[in-house]
């Protein structure tokens, strides 16, 4: 692609610079995508300077992924700005991994408070546990389902 | 039970109690036998057809087609069929899409509660199968594994039309119907 | 409290006596068999017929799409994904292909993108009618129940002359749209949204500036801009906070960056400005409807395009009716996507619903609630 990612390369920039250990991996997808990966013991503060310093002022959405051949839970809080005007289309998935015998992490509701529902329902859903969550119950399945965490990828349904 | 209560007491009010009691079983019998009669049963009947209530309860996306079906084109009124908000005064359920494991038990609980007589309509493809959802981990695989159901409509969502078409093919039904059911 | 006054038998017995304000309070459950609650359960703390806490109870829509579409092809999966918003199939299908187009790199032309915007305007004013409707079931107000879902029948009409479909159309595939327009179609919708915007002015004048209505909802509910920021508040929500966010302005995606139209915005925060800015967002829809029916591009209206989600990530969204719908998709090469994440607007307004709900008196908890739109089978997906 011709067009130049200059924003996007000044935000990986800005991040790199104020954490150059603990940023893992930064990368930009493609027009107002970013992806960052960050150690998990580090994700609060990185949180809270994007939040202050960066204005990502809001998560749109928390995502698991279970990656279960590499034996690893991969959680993406997908962060906009609507405050900073110029960068209201991007967006930053901001990625950590946590082993799959863990499955442990800190939350970030204390950062974002919008978080608090996405977090529930990866520990529904995954079995993923949040620290520092204040309502870690069920959200959904309360009720409708007691097995294993069903989006495990080896919890397998008749539909397969 | 009473047999042996009557063995028991000598007392004449209850023997008096007892008879009497025999006696009335006798008469509501009477009564039921009178009133299931061709003429009067027809009046009953035709009184149930036209004011067929739903509870007020979704359980899925079927729900926009029902609501359209009330609306004002469909107008499910001319039918007597009236979304009503309490359960004791409604006697029908239309079960709109797909029930998850955690609405069963409630649309059982609220089957329960209802009084006789009670019908069930099962709205769409979910709540006839399970539909697209068929087999997922949180729904259960049609209002029959639970619930007498009366009248099937198929569709994904069943369009306005086969809705009341339903509704029509219930009130048949009931027309036929006895007035007292059995159980 | 302090315990050093001297604690006398009175002075305990009139801490509990009910009258003093919190000293008594009652958890009530409104829903799911309920007209003011739709699918879902609020559990609702209250002192007196006042507010004071509230908790949504959902997953009883929860049908497992996450775990659905990881196990079907993409093609297979459009009628699964429409089904959580059925009032607004046409826009959460253009986030599942916008997801799959991104990681394809295929780009439909320029009249399918058209295409996608007009069944994506039609689809916002009819989820919009629609939820206005139910709102008029809430407050017991039986002509704004009747008017709308009449005049919905309007849209669906011509949807289904488009697509073959009333509600349910599957009609947005990648590479394009199904079918091209019908014959005849340009002119009887223009009509018919002629005729849709002298209704809204009716329903302005029998709904909105009606007292019924005003005295329930004008400071009723409010939500600070703050606060709908930090809870990730979207679409009509966010704006009837006064935020103009939109994402068909703030990340133009199919036309909508050649179309000219105007993100409305409420300044106070309340039930009236939630509901005044699904409103304007008719108006604004019915005059794009029309914009798209004139500025329409000749040529194909479909790309071909595999049937495959190529190995990346892509995380694509769009402005539905109740906010910014998008899809986190990761690929592997074959024809399903590896993790397919699905947030939905009402998803994300979820986390107002105690914030908005907090203060309010129990008689106006239909208003405020139902202001924000919640569509819980599109929430529990």
């Amino acid at each position: 692609m011709s067009i130049t990612h200059e924003r996007e390369e000044e935000l990986i920039k800005a991040i790199k610079q104020r954490f150059p250990a603990d940023v893992k991996d930064a990368t930009v997808l493609r027009q107002s995508r970013i992806d960052v990966t960050v150690a998990p013991e580090r994700i609060v503060d990185i949180a809270v300077f994007l939040r202050d310093k960066l204005g990502f002022d809001h998560p749109s959405g928390v995502s698991a992924v279970d990656y279960n051949r590499e034996a690893r839970f991969e959680i993406v809080y997908h962060l906009c700005s609507v405050q900073n005007k110029n960068q209201r289309d991007i967006v930053i998935d901001l990625k950590e991994s946590v082993p799959r015998n863990i499955a442990r992490a800190p939350s970030l509701v204390s950062v974002w408070p919008g978080v608090e529902n996405y977090e529930r329902e990866s520990l529904e859903m995954f079995g993923l546990r949040f620290d520092g969550h204040p309502h870690p119950e069920k959200l959904f399945l309360n009720d409708n389902w007691n097995g294993p965490p069903p989006l495990r990828k080896e919890v397998r349904f008749p539909t397969d | 039970m009473s047999a042996q209560k009557s063995a028991q007491s000598d007392d004449p009010v209850e023997l008096l109690a007892d008879s009497l009691n025999v006696w009335v079983g006798k008469l509501s019998d009477i009564v039921h036998k009178v009133i299931d009669t061709e003429p009067i049963r027809n009046v009953i009947n035709w009184a149930r057809m036209y004011s067929l209530w739903p509870v007020n309860i979704t359980t899925a996306c079927c729900s926009a087609e029902f609501g359209a079906a009330s609306g004002a084109r469909h107008d499910l009124e001319r039918f007597g069929v009236l979304a009503y908000g309490s359960l004791r005064q409604s006697d029908l359920i239309i079960i709109e899409g797909t029930i998850t494991k955690k609405m069963a038990k409630r649309l059982r609980t609220i089957y329960d509660q209802m009084m006789l007589p009670r019908y069930v309509i099962a709205m769409g493809d979910c709540a006839i199968s399970g539909g697209l959802f068929h087999d997922s981990y949180s729904i259960v695989n049609g209002a029959h594994e639970f619930l007498p159901v009366d009248v099937f409509v198929p569709g994904c969502p069943p369009r306005p039309e086969a809705l009341e078409q339903g509704i029509i093919m219930l009130q048949e039904k009931i027309r036929k119907s006895k007035v007292y059911p059995e159980g | 409290m302090t315990t050093t006054d001297k604690p006398s038998q009175t002075t305990e017995l009139q801490s509990m006596s009910p009258t003093e304000p919190g000293a008594q309070t009652m958890t009530l459950s409104v829903g799911p068999q309920h007209s003011g609650s739709g699918h879902m359960r609020l559990i609702v703390e209250l002192d007196g017929d006042i507010i004071i806490n509230a908790m949504p109870d959902p997953g009883y829509v929860h049908r497992g799409i996450e775990k659905i579409i990881e196990l079907r092809n993409i093609i297979r999966s459009i009628p699964v994904i429409e089904r959580p918003s059925i009032i607004d199939a046409s826009n959460l299908n253009h986030a599942w292909v916008k997801a799959i187009e991104e990681l394809q790199g295929v780009e439909p032309p320029a009249r399918g993108q058209y295409l996608r915007c007009l069944l994506n305007e039609m689809n916002r004013i009819m989820s919009h009618l629609y939820w206005l409707s139910i709102y008029g079931v809430f407050l017991g107000h039986t002509t704004m129940f009747m008017w709308p879902l009449g005049d919905r029948e309007l849209f669906i009409d011509l949807a289904e002359r488009l697509t073959g479909a009333r509600i349910t159309y599957s009609y947005l595939v990648p590479g394009g749209v199904r079918r091209d327009l019908p014959q005849g179609f340009a002119e009887e919708a223009i009509k018919r949204t002629i005729y849709f915007e002298k209704r809204l002015d009716e329903y302005e004048k029998i709904f909105f500036e009606n007292p019924l209505f005003t005295s329930r909802a004008k400071g009723i509910g409010t939500l600070s801009p703050e606060r709908a920021i930090a809870l990730g508040s979207t679409g009509p929500t966010l704006r009837g906070s006064g935020i103009d966010r939109d994402l068909r302005k703030d990340e133009p995606y199919a036309a909508y960056s050649e179309l000219d139209f105007k993100v409305h915005t409420r300044p106070d925060g309340d039930s009236y400005s939630r509901a005044m800015v699904h409103m304007d967002e008719m108006r604004e829809s019915s005059q794009l409807i029309r914009q798209i029916l004139k500025r329409l591009p000749s040529g194909p209206v479909r790309r071909k395009a595999p049937i495959v989600v190529p190995r990346g990530e892509a995380y694509a969204r769009v402005e539905s009716a109740r906010g910014e719908c998008s899809f986190y998709m990761i690929g592997e090469g074959g024809d399903k996507p590896y993790r397919a994440r699905y947030i939905t607007g009402s998803y994300r307004n979820m986390a107002a619903i105690p914030e908005v709900l907090k203060g309010v008196r129990l008689a106006d908890m239909p208003t405020s609630w139902w202001s924000i739109d919640y569509w819980p089978v599109e929430a529990d997906r």
